[in-house]
């Protein structure tokens, strides 16, 4: 009888899943994971990141380039869109690079895997401090400064980043330190 | 207390390892880690934990004094 997949709730992967990734199963994406390629991924999710997180102001973005006519306007429609959808399959291509270690629960990784594993989510938390940090000033100051308000750019879009920057910000600390993933 | 800088740990895990005639995916799979992880036990990146030194030791057939120590082995020419 064959074995059942487990499911983790908490970390949202299964058994099988996890260890397709460990294991080199899926040799597609071996290029993805020198040092170099997973940088390069990093930086490209980071600026998506950043991208997303200036969503807010796209309306007025495209009120500035003067966008009126119907074609400009679905330019500017894909142009968005395609952020967004980069932004969903570099997090795909991220947790591939990293062999999906981030989220992997202890059980299915070695003793250096774990180890490596905790110490990106410890870099991860210092930083996600200071996101938090800086996101209670915008708080503050952002209405007086006029960067959202309820009536303007709402920061949703920035909500929205600093999701994702949660969700991938471990994995892309592992990609970035680890020489060999 | 502060933590002092890990001493660096030599090995002979690679050399014996090449004796006994496993691969890294072998050797790996019976001590129960990914074969990355003895790729970096082996260039000495990673010290590991009493129970894997114990088991790496077990499946070469060596002492952990044979396979771990502070100060660097010395070459052993080979005949061949």
């Amino acid at each position: 009888m064959p074995r059942k997949n487990k499911i983790y709730w908490f970390e949202g992967v299964t058994e099988k899943g996890v260890k397709s990734l460990l294991n080199d199963e899926n040799s597609k994406f071996t290029w993805l994971r020198s040092q170099r390629n997973r940088r390069v991924l990093v930086v490209l999710m980071s600026l998506g990141l950043a991208l997303t997180a200036s969503g807010s102001y796209w309306t007025s973005i495209k009120k500035q380039l003067n966008l009126d006519s119907d074609v400009e306007m679905i330019v500017f429609s894909i142009a968005a869109i395609f952020v967004l959808l980069s932004v969903v399959g570099g997090y795909s291509f991220l947790r591939i690079s990293v062999r999906g270690l981030a989220d992997a629960p202890d059980e299915l990784l070695d003793e250096r895997q774990i180890q490596i594993r905790n110490t990106s989510f410890r870099y991860a938390y210092l930083v996600m401090g200071y996101l938090v940090l800086f996101l209670m000033l915008l708080v503050i100051v952002g209405p007086r400064l006029e960067l959202f308000g309820s009536d303007g750019p709402d920061g949703s879009f920035l909500l929205i980043s600093v999701m994702f920057i949660f969700a991938s910000l471990p994995s892309m600390i592992l990609a970035w330190r680890e020489k060999d993933i | 207390m502060s933590r002092q800088p890990e001493e660096p740990i030599f090995n002979r895990i690679e050399e014996l390892r090449i004796e006994r005639g496993l691969s890294r995916q072998q050797l790996a799979d019976a001590v129960g880690v990914h074969y990355q992880t003895v790729g970096y036990l082996e260039r000495g990146e990673y010290n590991p934990s009493l129970s894997l030194a114990l088991k790496i030791a077990q499946k070469l057939g060596a002492e952990v004094s044979e396979l771990f120590s502070l100060t660097p082995f010395r070459k052993v020419k080979s005949n061949a």
